[in-house]
């Protein structure tokens, strides 16, 4: 059984030609529904990106612990986590960085103990904020260029404080702070430097430094009643073949002091981008499943107007079985109609959705929307989907015609 | 599967179609037996409701029928899967309608061509067939019409051509000369005779008694049954036909009719 893919194609090609603007119309369903599915994925590949980037600058001697159980928590876990988790009870402990610290070629530990808290100086009123205490090996486990000042070290005192530049100017006015005053927790801190502005709010230590201020861990710890709260360990190992072995290393110690308990997750390279991406995946899912409303309205319009054409074309349906179509051919030739349509809908809503993206993210977004053959596929296969959901309903009634009823129609 | 030659390209064995259901059945067709061999020019006549239609649309595949055996070509069709019978329509059998029935969004050397489509041909060779058909019938020149462009007569030897263009072994033609003048008809007869000389089996359904002269076997049929089953004697030249006045044309049907 030859398909005649050809012919089902020029003739698709002619009567969809025959009603421009309907044809149009309903292609421009499509469009819009794989424009919106575009737009989301490439959005949140960007966001994905920027955190792999990080990673990838760093070397791939980078190893974060965080508390949890290895599994995989839900999606809904991981937002909720990322976002009021800084409060919560932590199964890492000091010892455990501690411990790390004495593992053969880990060249920096740093803990990150999220604290949230309201922040004033004398001339603003109090905002809230995220407070990050760690100790000063976090500038050699994540990219955190000064712009003005020094990072806590380790002769600086406990109540002095490195702040993000937008932080800088939301308290002072300006960003040049150094030397300045801000109260928090009742407690008054120094500034002694401002970080460079990153304008980065995605990263694997789930912290927007622009805003945040950062402090020494014993700090930290003395607003949560000396205990501290530790929500990650980032490691750095002295080099890329040393590390699986530190990773072993990490994993004896840390299992052994919570008693084989396998309570916390090591996660490196790919994993770190995970819970960013997670959150993100989260979001454009809940926006995918709104965008694919459109996607069905724009298949549902195909079916519509494939319907009204089997309609209008019974006697040529009756005249081509009679000349010898079978059933497979008619089905063909109204379901390849379909797929024309709906395949120029994804292309068109593929070009659409990368206008749109790129300007989105030129206007509102710090990062670019990342296009790769994934979102390329995902659009073609989402849209070829479409076309034969959408039209094999109209395809089988066409087909189904008896020849000698078609044939009586008059049109 | 071998077929044999010498049996009957169409051979109906007790055929019978019936409408509706319970009270409101109505048979159409009542215990139909017939046998017609090949290159025989049988016209079908009779009044309107008789079934004439519908046993054409059973012979042609298109229908079918509630009891009794068809064979074609010695094969029985009941059993036969609709893709079976639709490439039965493609390979052997070519449709003539009284509407003429071209796809009106296509123009002339396309509708001819269009039964070559299912048969798989590329479009180049499909469109030199249907070009090659087109000039036997002196259609030439109207290739890139639409058929709303050409007369009535045109349109149907352009229907006739289309039948003919997969080199059918049946040609079924329903009313071919209906719709259209006396002068158009014997044109279109004339065509039919032509294609028979050639070896084809025609089976044609009319109204017009005057046609049946160009058949070589006259069937009537009244209330689904065959009434009369007649067979002509063949025309020596059977080319002289047309140029001959229709009023003689007619007077002698009615002999054979009365005969």
């Amino acid at each position: 059984m030859r398909l005649l893919v050809g012919h089902h194609l020029t003739n698709a090609y002619e009567s969809l030609r025959s009603n421009r603007m309907r044809t149009a119309l309903t292609i421009l369903g499509v469009t819009i529904g794989i424009s919106s599915i575009v737009v989301i994925l490439s959005l949140s590949a960007g966001a994905a990106q920027i955190v792999n980037n990080q990673v990838d600058q760093l070397g791939g001697t980078i190893a974060v612990i965080r508390p949890g159980t290895p599994d995989r928590e839900s999606q809904i876990n991981t937002i909720t986590a990322n976002i009021s988790g800084s409060e919560m009870t932590s199964s890492l402990t000091e010892r455990d960085v501690k411990d790390i610290e004495d593992i053969d070629h880990v060249t920096a530990v740093a803990p990150i103990m999220i604290l949230g808290g309201s922040v004033s100086s004398d001339s603003s009123r109090p905002r809230n904020i995220q407070i990050i205490a760690t100790t000063p090996g976090m500038t050699d486990v994540a990219t955190i260029p000064m712009a003005e000042g020094q990072f806590i070290d380790t002769v600086t005192n406990d109540d002095t404080a490195v702040i993000g530049h937008q932080l800088s100017i939301d308290l002072f006015g300006t960003d040049t702070s150094v030397g300045r005053t801000f109260t928090t927790h009742g407690v008054q801190f120094t500034v002694i430097g401002i970080l460079k502005r990153q304008n980065n709010p995605i990263n694997f230590n789930n912290v927007d430094f622009d805003h945040a201020a950062i402090i020494n861990l014993q700090s930290g710890k003395g607003f949560n009643q000396g205990i501290a709260t530790i929500q990650q360990i980032n490691i750095r190992a002295t080099s890329t073949d040393k590390f699986p072995e530190v990773l072993r290393q990490v994993n004896e110690k840390l299992t052994r002091n919570h008693h084989g308990e396998k309570d916390f997750v090591i996660l490196t390279d790919g994993d770190l981008a995970r819970p960013s991406t997670q959150l993100f995946s989260t979001v454009s899912a809940s926006l995918t499943a709104v965008a694919s409303i459109s996607l069905i309205v724009g298949g549902i319009g195909i079916m519509n107007i494939l319907l009204v054409s089997v309609t209008e074309r019974t006697r040529e349906i009756g005249i081509r079985k009679a000349l010898g179509a079978s059933n497979i051919h008619i089905v063909w030739q109204f379901l390849i109609e379909s797929l024309v349509m709906s395949l120029a809908g994804g292309i068109a809503g593929y070009f659409a959705g990368y206008i749109i993206a790129f300007s989105i993210a030129r206007s509102f977004l710090t990062f670019d929307p990342v296009f790769g053959w994934s979102i390329v596929g995902a659009s073609m296969g989402t849209s070829l989907i479409v076309g034969i959901v959408f039209g094999l309903y109209p395809a089988i009634l066409a087909a189904r015609k008896n020849p000698i009823e078609a044939l009586r129609q008059f049109h | 599967m071998t077929i044999d030659a010498t049996a009957p390209v169409i051979a109906l064995d007790g055929l019978t179609k019936r409408y509706g259901m319970g009270e409101v059945e109505h048979t159409v067709l009542d215990n139909i037996n017939l046998t017609i061999q090949k290159g025989e020019f049988v016209a079908i006549m009779g009044p309107s409701g008789c079934g004439k239609t519908t046993l054409l649309n059973i012979l042609g595949l298109l229908d079918h029928a509630d009891d009794g055996e068809y064979l074609l070509d010695g094969i029985p069709v009941n059993t036969m899967s609709s893709s079976h019978r639709a490439r039965i329509r493609s390979d052997q059998i070519g449709f003539v309608f009284q509407s003429f029935n071209l796809v009106s969004r296509m123009n002339v050397i396309e509708n001819v061509a269009l039964p070559l489509t299912y048969q798989g041909y590329p479009t180049t060779k499909r469109l030199q067939a249907a070009s090659k058909v087109l000039a036997t019938f002196h259609l030439s020149e109207r290739e890139y019409y639409m058929p709303w462009q050409l007369s009535g007569g045109q349109t149907q030897r352009v229907a006739i051509a289309r039948a003919l263009v997969n080199n059918p072994a049946i040609v079924l033609a329903d009313e071919p000369t209906g719709n259209l003048d006396s002068r158009s008809s014997h044109v279109i007869m004339e065509e039919l005779a032509d294609i028979h000389r050639h070896g084809n089996t025609i089976i044609m359904v009319t109204h017009n008694p005057a046609l049946t002269s160009y058949a070589s076997r006259v069937i009537h049929m009244i209330d689904g049954r065959i009434d009369t089953d007649t067979q002509l004697p063949r025309p020596a030249k059977p080319a002289v036909a047309p140029k001959r006045k229709l009023g003689k044309k007619s007077k002698k049907s009615q002999k054979v009719e009365t005969a």
